[in-house]
């Protein structure tokens, strides 16, 4: 008897142990696969309670996606330089896309534009929002990526300054590639500062921009709310991220897939909500060759934040959901880092193989124009996305010192010759540098710091990855043996 | 469990996998080799043939069967030592980055005629590369009397099967991963740097072409009692089965010679070389006399150390400069 009900007791035991374990695994097995799938940024219903108006929808990221178009238009300006232009128009028509808010409507989105294959639905950056700009949210910290300690919103004006000056916006005699420059420091200094350093770092605290109150006076949203789509709109993914395949946000960006883009079927692309901007775009490129999936964890982690806000229902948010936010946080965020130190390591990679180009041009006497006009490119890329790698929260300053160092303040030329300051007038100051083998062997040395700082799995461009494959296909012994 | 596993498929990869020279199909294709030769150059009747390739006395021999344990414990002791060496990657990133410091050797703008040479050039280099560090390192075993006390194990064997290259020290075994990842890592990184990354393998099965001819064409019949020689001409430039027989072998003439293993001409430049003659017979050891426990698998991982041992003993206690330097670095009475 007593036997029996030991048994039983036993039984019982491992059933409810049995239980746990099963639905822990069916629990992981879902956020894993079916999470996310499906779901959509937005609409997500009023929950500020003081709010009285007839809005159905508490989501609002305009002046993230002005942003997102200004910092679009900025780059495809900064091509149009011009030494030859008195006026300097090309130098103001910028400056304008980095500080005019348009109330007005009156400025022009330069990227995307209309087109038959690919019409959109809004024009101008006011349509988006009359009330944002770049200058004022670009990250004030004094840079020592960039020669002449200026914060970075002075870097992007100075940046500026030259670009309208210089011919197609590339100075061949320093290399530097402006349009490259501009667009992804830009993209550091603004669109990740603002979202990694800011909405989602201190207005994610208790005690900043809480969830029982709107997030300004009068608006529709909560504190927390607002935040949250703010950080969201930085990161430039569409709201249906989820249900597209990287590839297909890919195309998105690249203005190729009208069909993924037009997720409400109105036949137009909506540029709030159905674009692929920036830093999603290049979380794409990495994930569309199969070895990450970088769009889709920070994608689906502001889905689940923006969810867990929601169902707070415009009361404070616990301790507990605090700490759940932050978990979210650090998905988005480190994730995020790690696409842009991807890029540090990819363009690392482009240019090494472009001064192998060089260093065969040089022997071979044809074919300089063509290699140099890739390498200031693949340059200015490395050196802007280097420098966004720095606007972020983290402040890995060894890292980041040894990085700086390695590529310098400007390429290394054919002739030696490299960047290494700005005198009183702005102009740049050179130096010898070198060889072209020492400045292949920083690349080098930038994509092993890059594999070692961050997780890196995309690693595009790996200069000496095809080494470790033939390695690979030789084999190691495991046995002792004669030959 | 995890490591039982991971022995068992070290085990059988020696004879799944075409890199290595136990591949089944290579065993087949020795014995399609010596079939061939018994049976039309020696012109004995077929069965008799088979009966002489697959010698009861030979392959079940005390000295065979020493062989065959050796080969299941060295897996063992090589699956703890080899984590703990240089990786041919280390090496390699070495030696790349150092490559770009210097300005003797600098990369070379591929004319993309010749691209497909390129990987047959390489693959062919490589293989050439790492005999000849064969080549040097076996030598040096012979030579260098601390290295003989370990290779003494090798040549210990009576009689010779395929499997008998297994019949190697572990410490001998650590020696060669060593001149395997130097020999990879130095040979790898200078090809890729050179050819800026264009570099392939030209393979079979996996397998290095040239390696894959190598065994295909009876490399496994070097460690066997079928004496295939070959025109002495030949013999200069490829070792033949017979001339690593020589190489086993008690005579004191054949002593210290066919160091090398694909390529004869490291032996023929450096005067090893010795042509092989079909008379002659050739009794497998070290020396005539039998040791009595020449087979014991404790023995034989435990003399070398005693013989190094001893070497050392004999080192510190001899105040003779000049008999010290004789005796420990190139001693002439090692073979
Ligand atoms: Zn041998
Ligand atoms: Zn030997």
């Amino acid at each position: 008897m007593n036997n029996i009900k030991f048994k039983g007791a036993t039984l019982a035991k491992l059933s409810f142990v049995g239980a746990v374990t099963f639905s822990f695994m069916c629990s992981s097995i879902t956020s894993v696969n079916a999470g996310h799938h499906g779901n959509v940024y937005g609409p997500y219903p009023i929950t500020e309670k003081s709010y009285k108006g007839t809005k159905k929808n508490s989501v609002s990221y305009g002046g993230q996606m002005a942003r997102q178009l200004l910092h679009n238009s900025l780059k495809k300006l900064a091509s149009k330089g011009s030494p030859s232009d008195p006026t300097l128009a090309p130098e103001k028509k910028m400056l304008a896309y980095l500080n005019t808010k348009d109330k007005s409507k009156s400025l022009p989105i330069m990227d995307p534009k209309n087109s038959s294959k690919f019409p959109v639905k809004q024009k101008m950056i006011g349509e988006l929002s009359g009330g944002a700009n770049l200058s004022g949210k670009a990250d004030k910290r004094i840079q020592t990526s960039w020669p002449g300690n200026m914060s970075g919103v002075d870097v992007i004006k100075f940046m500026i300054k030259k670009a309208g000056k210089t011919k197609g916006g590339v100075d061949t005699r320093n290399g530097m590639n402006y349009p490259q420059l501009i667009s992804k420091y830009t993209m550091g200094a603004v669109l990740y500062h603002q979202a990694c350093d800011n909405y989602l770092d201190e207005k994610m605290t208790a005690s900043s921009k809480p969830n029982n109150k709107p997030y300004k006076k009068g608006a529709y949203y909560t504190g927390k709310e607002h935040s949250w789509d703010e950080a969201f709109g930085y990161w430039g993914a569409a709201a249906h991220t989820m249900k597209l395949s990287a590839a297909q946000s890919y195309d998105v960006a690249k203005k190729k897939d009208l069909k993924a883009a037009d997720y409400n079927k109105d036949g137009v692309v909506d540029l709030q909500t159905e674009m692929t901007y920036a830093h999603a775009y290049y979380a794409s490129s990495y994930d569309k060759k199969g070895k990450t999936n970088y769009l889709k964890t920070v994608t689906g982690a502001f889905i689940d934040g923006r969810k867990l806000i929601t169902a707070a229902d415009g009361n404070k948010l616990s301790e507990a959901e605090l700490n759940k936010i932050q978990d979210y946080v650090q998905i988005i965020c480190s994730n995020w880092e790690d696409v842009i130190a991807e890029s540090v390591f990819k363009y690392a990679g482009s240019v090494y193989k472009d001064l192998s180009k060089i260093e065969k041009a040089l022997a071979s006497g044809s074919g300089m124009d063509k290699a140099m006009s890739k390498y200031l490119k693949h340059w200015g890329e490395l050196k802007g996305f280097a420098m966004a790698l720095q606007a972020g929260p983290d402040n890995k300053s060894d890292t980041f010192n040894r990085m700086n160092r390695m590529m310098g303040f400007g390429p290394l030329m054919p002739n030696l010759s490299q960047v290494v300051g700005i005198d009183s007038s702005g102009n740049y100051i050179k130096d010898q540098g070198s060889s072209i083998g020492y400045y292949k062997l920083h690349m080098l040395k930038i994509q092993n710091l890059m594999a070692d700082k961050y997780a890196l799995k995309a690693k595009v461009n790996d200069a000496t990855g095809g080494m470790a494959a033939l390695l690979e296909e030789v084999g190691t012994k495991k046995s002792a043996e004669n030959d | 469990m995890e490591i039982f596993y991971q022995y068992l498929e070290t085990i059988s990869e020696n004879f799944f996998d075409p890199k290595k020279r136990v591949f089944l199909g290579y065993l087949f294709s020795a014995f399609l080799i010596s079939f061939i030769w018994l049976t039309f150059v020696k012109k004995e009747k077929i069965k008799q043939s088979i009966y002489k390739i697959f010698d009861k006395k030979i392959f079940m021999s005390k000295s065979a069967k020493a062989d065959y344990v050796l080969f299941l414990l060295n897996i063992i002791i090589l699956m703890f030592l080899s984590p703990l060496l240089i990786s041919q990657l280390a090496i390699a990133h070495f030696v790349f980055e150092y490559l770009h410091s210097q300005t003797i050797l600098t990369p070379l703008g591929i004319d993309i005629n010749y691209m497909w040479m390129i990987p047959i050039f390489f693959t062919f280099s490589y293989f050439v590369l790492d005999d000849f560090t064969k080549y040097v390192t076996h030598a040096l075993m012979h030579k260098v009397p601390l290295l003989w006390e370990i290779h003494k194990t090798h040549h210990s064997a009576r009689t010779l099967t395929p499997l008998t290259i297994f019949r190697t020290h572990p410490i001998e075994g650590v020696i060669f991963v060593v001149r395997s990842a130097l020999t990879q890592g130095i040979v790898i990184a200078t090809f890729y740097y050179v050819y800026g990354g264009n570099i392939t393998f030209v393979t079979i099965l996996g397998a290095n072409l040239f390696s894959f001819w190598f065994h295909l064409f009876g490399s496994n019949l070097r460690h066997s009692h079928i004496r295939i020689n070959y025109w002495s001409w030949l013999e200069k430039i490829l070792i033949s089965p017979a001339q690593h027989q020589i190489h086993h072998s008690i005579k004191k003439e054949h002593h210290n010679k066919n160091f090398g293993v694909a390529f004869a001409f490291w032996d023929y430049m450096f005067g090893s070389l010795y042509i092989s003659k079909s008379d002659e017979d050739v009794k497998f050891g070290i020396s005539e006399t039998e040791h009595k426990y020449e087979n014991n698998i404790i023995y034989l991982y435990l003399s070398p150390l005693i013989g190094i041992y001893k070497l050392i003993a004999n080192y510190v206690s001899s105040k003779n400069l000049k008999v010290k330097k004789q005796k420990f670095i190139f001693n002439k009475q090692t073979r």
